[in-house]
């Protein structure tokens, strides 16, 4: 790759500084965390599939390690360190490098050393206005670096776990459901699986031992589990839990004698995933997918339509923008609120991008779980946008 | 200009007797030259040949680099270390021997689990429960990525073991396993059973030729003659 101009250099340092100025200025205090990161959280958090674009090592003393691919994680922590019980307002915006290995090499809008200048919002309470809060000064601050024109594309998270919730479901179906809405291609499979009775794994052992299990108690259950290991001679090992394989042998039994999901519940869902239009066309169409199927998805889409009105109230022109159901599905820490800002119809080098994860602040350490919003803009696609629209 | 040919031999590991067995049945015996602890000998049978000991692994990095034209590994290390196989390497020939099943296996007491689709319903549940992925022990770290990924497999995370991967699962420092197996014995020792759908690969040694390499003439000619005698020799 080549070495960096001198001049694009100082034009990014520039820019930077008006960011962080708009940041700080919005009362986010500038914070500077590790560039290397340990692996481990990246890759319990995000999965296998970030050691693939991620640069990961080992030191000499054998930890693994990472060059951080983004910079939520790593300021996340940072609060948890400082905050070690988690529970005051915080309020952090950053500028620095972040790597990601681009499989197809790297390219000017996928360059494998990039900056990120964002800012993250935790322990805000007052969800709605959080994400509103981040949201406007995302806006505040590509405009303040000079870009005019961007499309705004958002979704929420927790809408579908509404519909899930809404969704007259067995529990063990309404888990998994959620648990591979997260693998698009696998959780198509599963529903259609549902829909048709099949059942996963319905022969040898485990379905003769699943049939034997009386299912009212978990506890007898798995007694009969460990009466059933001790006979075939198989050694309790491992960190799954007697519990654990009782309870996954209860659900196939209750798969096993259970109704096929009903074909009309499957298509709501279908449905509802296929929603992409502008924000209030998308209420209107999910409202209607709702009282279609007889179920209320109100409290969901109240905070979504005051969070266009409050947007609107800002000033922002709600009709241009774009949101869809399934947006998100791809960040498995997303909880809420997802967002990107785009230019000229490209949606997969964003501008900036960012959303709500209420869910990951526990997982590098708090205690509890944290209400956390925040926004990165990708420095050097700004510029790039910037420079080619001025 | 003697015709030059650079040759590469395992020097250790299960791969290392066989293959020089099966070189002397050949009538192509290795010699080392220099210091018998050395790297670096001939093949006297075969003017212009030059042989170096390495080892399996190494010999996949030789291969890529192309600084050796013919090299004696294993397949699994081969479709682990290489992103673009075909590209960078040519199948010579199957030699029979270092046969190895690379697979996904699990405790056996996991009796609600015998197939790849039930490990992301078990993930789901064990990250609820233990609030983390299951891990994954194996020295197989890209082998491992694109099985999973093209079982559906998502919620999982990949701990690197270079050793007694087998012994992880009971040690607690994993859940589950991709290693390779030739008679399912230590397995079974370890109170691990494979998946129904659980065979990544069987692998067994090879020989490749590096595209990369110089290909002098002199250089195939002296690639084909091998060939050839292995292949007269091996039924």
């Amino acid at each position: 790759m080549a070495a960096e101009s001198a001049r694009k250099f100082e034009a990014l340092e520039a820019q930077a500084a008006t960011l962080l100025d708009v940041f700080k200025r919005g009362g986010y205090e500038q914070v500077a965390p590790s560039i290397i990161q340990p692996a481990d959280i990246f890759l319990d958090q995000i999965g296998e599939a970030i050691r693939g674009r991620t640069y990961v090592f080992n030191d000499l003393s054998g930890e693994e390690l990472c060059l951080r691919p983004d910079l939520t994680v790593p300021v996340s922590r940072l609060y948890v360190e400082r905050h070690p019980r988690a529970d005051v307002e915080a309020r952090y915006c950053y500028n620095g490098p972040a790597f990601r290995f681009q499989q197809k090499g790297a390219s000017q809008t996928h360059p494998r050393e990039f900056r990120q200048a964002g800012i993250e919002c935790f322990g805000v309470a007052d969800r709605n206005n959080a994400d509103i809060e981040v949201v406007l000064l995302a806006f505040d601050a590509v405009r303040a670096a000079g870009l005019k024109e961007f499309r705004f594309r958002f979704g929420d998270i927790a809408l579908f776990f509404a519909l899930l919730d809404a969704l007259s479901l067995p529990e063990r179906w309404r888990l998994k459901l959620r648990h591979y809405f997260w693998r698009p291609f696998a959780f198509h499979a599963l529903l259609s699986r549902l829909a048709k009775g099949e059942s996963a794994n319905c022969d040898g052992p485990a379905a003769e031992l699943a049939a034997t299990l009386p299912t009212q108690d978990g506890a007898l259950a798995a007694e009969t589990v460990a009466t059933y290991l001790e006979a075939n001679d198989l050694l309790l090992a491992g960190n799954r839990t007697l519990g654990e394989i009782a309870e996954r042998l209860l659900d196939h039994a209750a798969d096993l004698r259970a109704e096929p999901l009903p074909r009309d519940v499957a298509t709501v869902i279908d449905y509802f995933l296929a929603v992409e239009a502008s924000p209030r066309e998308a209420i209107d169409r999910i409202a209607m997918i709702g009282k279609g199927a007889g179920i209320d998805l109100g409290p969901a889409l109240y905070v979504i339509t005051r969070r266009l009105d409050l947007l609107e109230e800002c000033g922002v022109n709600i009709d241009a923008a774009s949101f869809a159901t399934e947006f998100g599905r791809d960040l498995e820490y997303y909880s809420g609120l997802v967002f990107q800002i785009e230019v000229g119809g490209d949606k997969t080098s964003p501008i900036a991008g960012g959303g709500r994860y209420d869910g990951l602040l526990r997982s590098v350490g708090a205690p509890a779980e944290v209400p956390a919003v925040g926004s990165a803009i990708h420095t050097e696609r700004l510029l790039a946008c910037v420079k080619g629209l001025a | 200009m003697a015709a030059k040919l650079i040759i590469a031999v395992p020097s250790k590991g299960r791969l290392k007797e066989t293959t020089g067995a099966l070189f002397e049945r050949a009538g192509l015996a290795l010699r080392k030259t220099g210091h018998e602890r050395g790297y670096s000998g001939i093949m006297p049978e075969l003017d212009g040949v030059e042989v170096a000991f390495l080892s399996a692994a190494e010999i996949v990095h030789q291969l890529k680099a192309g600084r050796v034209h013919v090299g004696l590994t294993g397949e699994d290390l081969i479709r682990d270390t290489l992103p673009d196989v075909d590209g960078t390497v040519q199948f010579l020939a199957p030699l029979g021997f270092g046969r190895a099943d690379v697979v996904v296996a699990v405790p056996d007491c996991w009796v609600d689990v015998s197939r790849m689709a039930d490990l992301e319903d078990v993930a789901a549940q064990f990250a609820r429960v233990h609030g983390r992925r299951l891990r994954v022990a194996t020295k197989y770290l890209n082998l491992t990525r694109r099985f999973f990924a093209n079982a559906g497999v998502a919620g999982y995370r990949i701990v690197e073991s270079v050793g007694a991967t087998e012994g992880t699962p009971a040690a607690g420092t994993s859940e589950l396993i991709v290693d390779i197996t030739t008679t399912g014995t230590t397995l079974a020792a370890n109170h691990l059973k494979v998946l129904e759908d659980g065979l990544i690969l069987r692998s067994q040694a090879h020989l490749f030729a590096a595209r990369g390499a110089e290909w002098t003439k002199g250089a195939m000619r002296l690639r084909d003659a091998i060939v050839e005698r292995l292949a007269a020799n091996s039924s």
